[in-house]
């Protein structure tokens, strides 16, 4: 446990980076809605309340920090005699922090949204009507679960990169396109739209923002795992 | 003792073979020297015996153990090599305490001092770094671990002159107070020569020399004089090496035993470098002409003249 603990402190030396870049890009993409808003929504007709799905960013950003986590940081890592086996756990051990963190972090996010009149323009960037929850557990939960999916999602793609190379993404990438086609054809030819659609409305929030991300992310990690055995920095 | 020991370790990368059968072991305590051209598989040698590639076939035992994903065996070595990438995020200050954190032995006061000789820039993003500066961050973490096992894989690419004789001499004096099995891999032999004390030669995948500095030195001589007188002298033994001016010859010789004639003739020693150069070169010329050559061999001649070097 504490050879996990040192490494994820290799990770996190320079922790302003690692964990506060996500946050500075949010910081600025919350300013630039404010701004948008602000200009697009005329004072005298006040009209519903805007809802903005600008939240996506940090999620985005924390996939694109754990592809590198993978082709940067594991190669670095294996260099100072760290074992791949060590490196993935720490790795998971940072994720599951770093989206327990970030989960909290909107939460209060949502709480100040709320506190300022969605930030003076009756805006809706992190209280979105979808996510909300009645308990502050399941609420922070519901905000994590997306980030443990695409950070072990990034974390996957990064150890096929560093097995693999440039093909090993293709591939990846070309296999996961060629599986969404072949489901959504499916779903069109049974004519499955309506059962699709029923699953997304009538399963709970907590389902599937927080359990069911939280059930691929095992997978993925699972896998980032199996790849990483014979990767070479 | 043997720390590291490989038995019969081939490496393929498709149809080549980067490591071909190889065997050899790193003594306890002992500088060893790990030479041979570009693309030799120096480099493949050391990524597996530290686990960071897996052997196709063969044994490879550090400290008694496999070294693949073993952390017990893996703290107890480091691997500085010149190819060494930095994550992007990092200034050169967080490479040094990501090493801080994992090697048990870690001096940060020698770190310390290391930094100030080698002028190394703390705050600078590793991805500024010029060359010289990446080689100098190696080098220390390499010095300052004191990893029971240390591995130099041309840790000096870009260091000036001054910077790489600072290295030698911190790696001596720290080597005599904290002795360690320490590699050395480089082209530079002449620089180097004076340090190792065992050497081990690969070409083409294979082992050509792997015996003890001195041993090695005593092995080989060059003469020269009449070309008749020469030939003579060196006479059943492995020529590694010939020029011939006008009736002169002059040879590197390998294995001469000391009784022999050496009234007309003038006997040198050979530097380390000429030494490995030659080797090399008879070696792939017999690899080249009739099959499977032997070059110097594997411990070739131990016993044979020591001193006939007047």
């Amino acid at each position: 446990m504490t050879q996990l603990v040192k490494v994820a402190r290799i990770q996190l030396v320079n922790a302003r980076m690692v964990l506060g870049l996500p946050l500075l890009v949010l910081a600025c993409v919350l300013a630039a809605n404010i701004v948008i808003f602000m200009a697009i929504q005329a004072p005298e007709s006040p009209g519903e309340s805007p809802v903005t799905g600008a939240l996506v960013s940090i999620y985005i950003v924390t996939l694109v920090t754990h592809v590198q986590t993978m082709t940067q940081m594991f190669p670095f890592a294996l260099g100072l005699s760290i074992t791949r086996r060590d490196f993935v756990a720490s790795a998971g051990l940072v994720v599951v922090g770093q989206a327990l963190l970030y989960g909290v972090v909107i939460w209060v996010m949502s709480l100040l949204e709320g506190a300022t009149g969605g930030w003076g323009l009756d805006l809706a960037m992190f209280d979105l009507p979808f996510l909300e929850q009645s308990n502050v557990v399941t609420q922070i939960l519901v905000y994590t679960g997306p980030f443990l999916l695409l950070s072990f999602a990034g974390l996957w793609t990064g150890i096929v990169y560093q097995r693999w190379g440039q093909p090993g993404v293709w591939v990846l990438a070309l296999s996961i396109g060629a599986a969404l086609v072949g489901l959504l054809a499916l779903i069109g030819w049974q004519d499955w739209w309506q059962q699709v659609f029923d699953f997304f409305a009538e399963t709970p929030t907590l389902l599937l923002f927080a359990a069911y991300p939280a059930l691929i992310a095992a997978v993925l990690a699972v896998a980032t795992y199996a790849t990483s055995r014979r990767a070479v920095p | 003792m043997s720390v590291v020991s490989l038995q019969g370790v081939t490496k393929r990368y498709g149809d080549t073979r980067a490591v071909d059968d190889v065997s050899f072991d790193l003594h306890e305590n002992r500088i060893h020297g790990l030479l041979g051209r570009n693309g030799a598989g120096k480099s493949t040698v050391m990524r597996m015996l530290t686990g960071q590639e897996v052997p196709t076939s063969g044994r490879i035992r550090v400290f008694g153990e496999n070294p693949y994903e073993n952390a017990d065996v893996l703290h107890r070595v480091c691997f500085i090599k010149e190819s060494q990438r930095y994550p992007d995020i990092f200034i050169a200050r967080h490479a040094l305490e990501a090493a801080a954190l994992v090697f048990p032995n870690w001096d940060q006061d020698f770190a310390d001092r290391l930094v100030d000789e080698f002028r190394l820039p703390l705050k600078q993003r590793v991805r500024k770094l010029s060359r010289g500066q990446l080689s100098a961050v190696g080098v220390i973490i390499g010095l300052a671990a004191r990893a029971p096992v240390t591995l130099f894989d041309e840790p000096y690419l870009g260091l000036d002159a001054v910077a790489r004789q600072a290295f030698y001499d911190h790696l001596i004096a720290d080597y005599t107070e904290h002795p360690r099995t320490i590699v050395l891999s480089t082209h530079l032999i002449d620089e180097v020569a004076d340090i190792i004390e065992h050497v081990t030669v690969i070409d083409r995948g294979r082992i050509v020399m792997d015996d003890s500095s001195e041993n090695l030195r005593s092995q080989a001589v060059t003469v020269s004089g009449p070309t008749k007188a020469v030939e003579q002298f060196s006479d059943g033994h492995d020529v590694l090496h010939r020029e011939d001016l006008g009736g002169f010859t002059r040879v590197l010789v390998a294995g001469v035993p000391s009784e022999r004639e050496t009234a007309s003739l003038q006997v040198e020693p050979v530097s380390l470098q000429q030494l490995v150069v030659r080797t090399t070169q008879f070696h792939d010329a017999a690899l080249a002409g009739a099959g499977t050559g032997n070059g110097l061999g594997n411990g070739t001649g131990t016993g044979t003249g020591k001193g006939d070097r007047s």
